[in-house]
């Protein structure tokens, strides 16, 4: 099928040739450059260009850095060059570029004239398609890391609510019952402090299990695990938070529910740490289909563009969190004004009622 | 032993910081049975924020909570320059107050630590560790010496 002549043929061939994005060289049986068009003289340095000209038959080993094999990611090891029968439909290849450094192109080798052994060696720029691949494996990894780490907390949790908690207080029982047993006083008192002990470390197990994960977040939902989280924040930093809960105890999936408490806890946790405030405000409530949380304080402020304080990573790690349910975080800051963090997520009309 | 009668805290860390010029003194003592043994802030003089009321403190956690674990006393020439990491906001008192040099030393009672005596200036290196060290001589024989792990009383245990 074919509606031109060849005259019509040659000329679009030789208009693909020079105007094409990809660079095309011809070699001949031995691997000297025949001919190659625009795109690939803009590849190559001018020195390696002269060498190819000149006929140097390793002259493109000068700008090829190696092609990914199973084995290795820039390799020589049996070159696409080597074997002049072999076609090769498509590789990986690095190349030295004039001014832009080492770049991947997908690479193409075949035999177009059997005969005289001459062969098209073509190259295509990989460069913008590896940064979104790049920035897709990112942001997947993260997620990953973010569910993994959430999914270990849990376990770590349970663990200690569940077992070591438990076992201390049976422990504790039965220390109780030593009480009402006949001993002497100063039995009674050495008791009496092995149980006072005893009930601060089973305090500090909990309080290990709610920090690394509620229980109550699972159980109960989003409210009852702030006002959990709040009272420990007043009791362990004699910081309050005003909380405005305006969802009447509803559920909504456990990644949304775990999203907006992990985000809520670090966003309070920054004003604790630089908006030298001691209190917040919190409102969850919902609105058209979204789930809206705003976390704001009346503190120093910061700029939103500068460098961050402490690892930075708690706005980036939030904001991954955020994508993960499709939400949408702003935060808005003034110098001497304060913060606000809003974070909506979209939910289900209505919720699941519990 | 010693003699058991009330002690008046309050009194006595008033007089802590006249005798010695501190701008903050605190104790923080361990809770009756019925109130599960939570170490608080009890008594407080030179306190610029109510924050200390609402802490219920925990073992190993802030300045109150490390020598009530470790059972030994602490010393910070600078709180600019040795707490104020990352993790400052993990000594609310120090913050809340704007302590620049202080002390802690754990107050014993058969042979346990009852409670926590801290002492500070809102000032850098008000508190020298000669200082510190004649505090802790002069605390010795007033508040029962916690060097010897020796009595203090506290009313939570009449």
């Amino acid at each position: 099928m074919n509606r031109m002549n060849d005259m019509q043929l040659t000329e679009l061939l030789m208009k693909l040739y020079s105007n094409s994005g990809e660079a095309i060289f011809f070699f001949d049986r031995d691997g000297k450059v025949l001919s190659m068009n625009k795109a690939a003289e803009e590849i190559v340095s001018k020195d390696v260009y002269e060498q190819m000209m000149q006929g140097r038959t390793d002259a493109i080993c000068l700008t090829c850095k190696g092609f990914t094999s199973s084995e290795e990611m820039q390799t020589c090891v049996s070159c696409y060059m080597s074997d002049p029968e072999k076609n090769v439909g498509s590789f990986q290849v690095y190349f030295e570029t004039a001014g832009r450094g080492i770049i991947p192109y997908s690479g193409s080798i075949q035999t177009i004239d059997a005969e005289v052994g001459i062969r098209a060696f073509m190259l295509r720029d990989l460069t913008v398609q590896y940064k979104t691949q790049e920035e897709l494996n990112e942001k997947q990894m993260m997620k990953q890391v973010i569910k993994a780490q959430e999914n270990e907390r849990k376990r770590i949790s349970r663990e200690l609510h569940d077992g070591v908690a438990q076992e201390m207080l049976s422990s504790l029982v039965d220390l109780r019952v030593l009480k009402y047993m006949n001993v002497e006083k100063d039995v009674l008192k050495k008791v009496e402090q092995t149980e006072g002990t005893l009930m601060r470390l089973l305090d500090d197990i909990r309080h290990l299990s709610v920090e690394l994960r509620p229980a109550t977040l699972d159980d109960l939902g989003l409210e009852a695990a702030f006002r959990t989280h709040f009272k420990w924040l007043e009791k362990n930093y004699g910081f309050v938070v005003i909380f405005h809960p305006e969802l009447q105890s509803k559920r909504y999936g456990g990644e949304i529910e775990t999203v907006v408490y992990r985000i809520c806890q670090e966003a309070i946790f920054n004003s604790l740490k630089y908006a030298g405030v001691d209190e917040v405000i919190v409102r969850l409530f919902e609105e058209e289909g979204t789930l809206r949380l705003i976390v704001a304080d009346e503190g120093k402020g910061f700029e939103l563009d500068t460098t961050p304080q402490g690892t930075g990573l708690g706005v980036y790690g939030m904001r991954e969190r955020t994508e993960l349910v499709e939400g949408q975080l702003t935060i808005r800051s003034d110098i001497g004004k304060g913060t606000v963090v809003l974070l909506d997520v979209p939910v289900s009309e209505g919720g699941e009622l519990l | 032993m010693i003699e058991r009668i009330t002690f008046d805290f309050q009194n006595e860390i008033e007089q802590l910081k006249e005798f010695f010029g501190f701008d903050y003194v605190a104790i923080a003592l361990v809770q009756s049975p019925e109130r599960r043994f939570e170490l608080k802030w009890t008594f407080v003089t030179g306190n610029r924020s109510e924050r200390y009321r609402r802490i219920k403190l925990q073992s190993g956690k802030g300045v109150a909570g490390l020598v009530f674990k470790t059972g030994k006393p602490m010393y910070v020439g600078d709180a600019e320059s040795e707490l104020m990491g990352p993790d400052h906001f993990n000594y609310p008192i120090v913050i809340a107050e704007g302590l620049k040099s202080f002390g802690a030393i754990p107050l014993y009672k058969y042979n346990r630590v009852k409670g926590v005596l801290l002492v500070g200036y809102r000032k850098k290196s008000g508190l020298t560790p000669l200082q510190f060290e004649e505090f802790k001589q002069q605390i010795g024989p007033r508040f029962g010496p916690f060097y010897n792990k020796e009595m203090v009383t506290d009313e939570s245990d009449e």
